[in-house]
C-alpha cells in the first residue's frame, strides 16, 4: 500500500517533470524562432551597408539607426521634454480625441441605423458613397472648410474614422436576433436598458470589429493630415527630415511611427480580449 | 399551395424594391436639402456651393484631357499596385500555410512590418525613386500586401487534410495538390483578401498623389486645385467634383469586386460575412 502511493507520486511528479520540461522546451524554440530570423536580417542588413565602399545614402546601418532614435528620443533632457511632452504629446492627443470622436459618433449613427429598417434603407446609398471616397481625399476639402489648424485635423480624423464604426454597427445591430429584442419588450425592459443591457452588447463584437480598423485608420489620417500644413507632431517631423534630406531622422521617426502603431495595435487586442472575454466563451462552449 | 408558395419570393422582391425606392428618395431628398440650404443663403454658399452646380462640374471635368488624365494615372497606379501584391502575396501565404516552420521563422519580420503605416513610407522612398509611378507602387504593394497574404495563409490552413491526402494517394504530386486542392478550396479567403486589399490600395494611391508634390493622379489634381488660387468659389467647386469623382471611383471598384466575389466565390460562407 505504501510503496504504491509513493511510486504513484514518484510517477506523477515525473510525468509534471516532463510535461514541465517540454514547455520550457517549447517557450525556447518559440523565442528562437522569434529572435533568430530578427538578428540575421539586422545583422545581414548591417553588413550590406557597412561592407561596400560606397553604401547606398537611403539605408543607413540599423545600429546607427537605432542609435540616432535613442538619441532623438532620450538623448538629452530638452530632447525629452520636446518629443515627448511636444511631438508625441500633439499627435496622439489629435489622434486620440478624432478616434474618440468619430467611435462615439458612428456608434451612435450605427445604432439608429441598425434598429430603424427604413431609416437604413433610405440611407444606405448615401453611406455607401460616402465611405468610398478615401478618407484622406477629403483632407484639401477640411483645410478649405476649417483651415490648416489643429481642430481641423481633429474633426478630419474623427470624420475618417467615424465610417469603419458606423458601418459594423450598424451591421452588428442589425443582425441581432428578433427573439432577443422581442424578448426585452415582452419582459417590460426600459428602452434605455432594452439598448445598454440588450442591443450594445450583442454588437459588440462587431462594434470592436470596426474600433479595431479604425485605430489602424486613426494613426495612418494623424499622420497624413501633419504632412500638410502642420507646424508639430510626428508626421510633421518625419517631412521635415526629408526636407532637411536628414536620412538617419527620417528613419528613426519611421521606427518612432513603428512602434506606435504595434503599441496601439496590442492595446486594442487587450481591451477586446477583456471585454469580449465572455463572448468567446459562449462561443466555444457551443 | 402553389399561391403559398410564390406569396414569399413576392414579398422578397416587394421588400427589396422598397429598398431601392427609399434609397432613391433619401439621395433626391439631401439633394433637394443641400440645393435649398445653399441657393436660400442658410448655409454661405462659399461653403456649401448648391449641389446642382457641383455635380455639374463633376460632369464638365471629364472635358479637361489634364483630369482625364490624372484619373487614368490613378487607376492604373491602382491596377499595377494590386496585381504585383497579388503576384507576391499568394505564393507567401501559400508557402506560409504549408509550411509552418517557414512561418515561424518570417512570423517576427512580418509583426514588426505590418503595423508601419504605410504613408510613414512616402517621404522616405521619395526621396530614392522621385515623384513617379515607381515611388507610388512601392507604397501601395507594402500597404495592399498583408491582408492578401493573411487571408491566403488562412485559407490555406482551412483546406480539408483529407483531401490533400486522398490527393496524394491518388498519385497526383504535391505541387498538383496545391494547385488542384489548395488554391481552388482557399480561393474565397484570397479573394476577401483582394476586396480588402482593393479599398485600401486606392486609398493609398490618392494619399501618395495629394502628398507627393510633383505627382500625378486624382490626388495630386485636389492637391493642385486647393493650391491653385485659393478662397475662390471655382477652385472649390474643382475640389468638390474631383473629391466627388474619388469616391465614384471607390463605390465602382467596390461594387466591381463585390460582383465577382458573390458571383464566383459566392457559394463559400466566408464570402457572406464582409470583413
Amino acid at each position: 500500500m505504501m510503496t504504491d502511493t509513493s511510486t504513484r507520486a514518484l510517477a506523477a511528479k515525473a510525468v509534471r517533470a516532463s510535461r514541465e520540461q517540454s514547455r520550457w522546451q517549447r517557450t525556447l524554440v518559440s523565442i528562437a524562432y522569434f529572435v533568430i530570423p530578427l538578428v540575421v536580417v539586422i545583422a545581414l542588413w548591417q553588413l550590406a551597408t557597412t561592407l561596400p565602399a560606397r553604401p547606398s545614402p537611403f539605408f543607413p546601418p540599423p545600429l546607427a539607426i537605432f542609435e540616432n532614435t535613442w538619441n532623438l528620443l532620450f538623448g538629452s533632457e530638452r530632447a525629452v521634454q520636446q518629443v515627448f511632452a511636444g511631438e508625441l504629446l500633439q499627435s496622439l492627443g489629435r489622434m486620440a480625441l478624432g478616434y474618440i470622436i468619430g467611435a462615439a459618433w458612428g456608434v451612435v449613427i450605427g445604432t439608429a441605423m441598425g434598429l430603424n429598417r427604413s431609416a437604413r434603407e433610405t440611407v444606405t446609398p448615401i453611406v455607401e458613397f460616402l465611405r468610398s471616397i478615401p478618407a484622406t481625399a477629403t483632407l484639401p476639402l477640411f483645410i478649405i472648410l476649417l483651415g490648416g489648424g489643429d481642430d481641423m485635423r481633429v474633426v478630419f480624423i474623427a470624420y475618417g474614422v467615424s465610417w469603419f464604426v458606423l458601418i459594423n454597427t450598424a451591421s452588428g445591430v442589425g443582425s441581432i436576433h428578433k427573439t432577443m429584442l422581442d424578448l426585452g419588450k415582452v419582459f417590460r425592459v426600459s428602452p434605455v436598458r432594452r439598448l445598454f443591457a440588450i442591443i450594445l452588447p450583442a454588437a459588440l463584437p462587431k462594434i470592436f470589429a470596426g474600433l479595431r480598423i479604425a485605430s489602424t485608420a486613426a494613426l495612418l489620417l494623424a499622420i497624413v493630415s501633419e504632412f500638410m500644413l502642420a507646424t508639430n507632431g510626428i508626421g510633421y517631423m518625419l517631412i521635415q527630415a526629408q526636407g532637411r534630406f536628414q536620412l538617419l531622422n527620417m528613419w528613426s521617426w519611421m521606427i518612432v511611427l513603428a512602434i506606435i502603431g504595434l503599441l496601439l495595435n496590442s492595446l486594442l487586442e487587450f481591451i477586446e480580449s477583456k471585454v469580449l472575454a465572455w463572448h468567446r466563451l459562449s462561443r466555444a462552449k457551443i | 399551395m402553389a399561391i403559398a408558395a410564390d406569396a414569399a419570393p413576392r414579398r422578397r422582391r416587394n421588400a427589396k424594391t422598397g429598398a431601392i425606392w427609399r434609397g432613391i428618395a433619401g439621395v433626391v431628398g439631401l439633394a433637394v436639402i443641400l440645393e435649398i440650404v445653399s441657393r436660400s443663403g442658410l448655409v454661405d454658399p462659399r461653403f456649401l456651393p448648391p449641389f446642382s452646380e457641383v455635380l455639374l462640374r463633376a460632369i464638365t471635368l471629364w472635358g479637361d484631357p489634364v483630369f482625364r488624365a490624372d484619373v487614368g494615372n490613378t487607376l492604373l497606379t491602382y491596377l499595377l499596385g494590386i496585381l504585383i501584391s497579388i503576384v507576391i502575396a499568394i505564393p507567401l501565404g501559400v508557402v506560409f500555410g504549408l509550411f509552418t516552420p517557414a512561418y515561424r521563422a518570417a512570423r517576427a519580420i512580418i509583426e514588426l512590418l505590418r503595423p508601419i503605416p504605410p504613408v510613414s513610407l512616402i517621404p522616405l522612398v521619395l526621396l530614392m525613386l522621385g515623384a513617379g509611378l515607381e515611388m507610388k507602387l512601392v507604397v501601395v504593394v507594402f500597404a495592399a500586401l498583408w491582408p492578401i497574404m493573411f487571408n491566403t495563409l488562412y485559407g490555406v490552413h482551412d483546406v480539408d487534410p483529407y483531401a490533400k491526402d486522398m490527393a496524394r494517394s491518388f498519385g497526383v504530386s504535391r505541387f498538383g495538390v496545391i494547385r488542384r486542392i489548395v488554391i481552388p478550396s482557399a480561393a474565397p479567403f484570397i479573394v476577401t483578401g483582394i476586396r480588402i486589399s482593393s479599398s485600401i490600395a486606392l486609398i493609398v494611391v490618392i494619399t501618395v498623389e495629394l502628398i507627393a508634390g510633383g505627382a500625378q493622379g486624382l490626388g495630386a489634381f485636389i492637391s493642385r486645385a486647393r493650391a491653385s488660387y485659393a478662397d475662390s468659389l471655382e477652385t472649390y467647386l474643382s475640389v468638390l467634383a474631383a473629391t466627388i469623382t474619388a469616391g465614384l471611383l471607390g463605390l465602382l471598384i467596390n461594387l466591381a469586386i463585390g460582383w465577382v466575389e458573390r458571383r464566383y466565390f459566392g457559394w463559400d460562407s466566408t464570402a457572406k460575412d464582409g470583413a
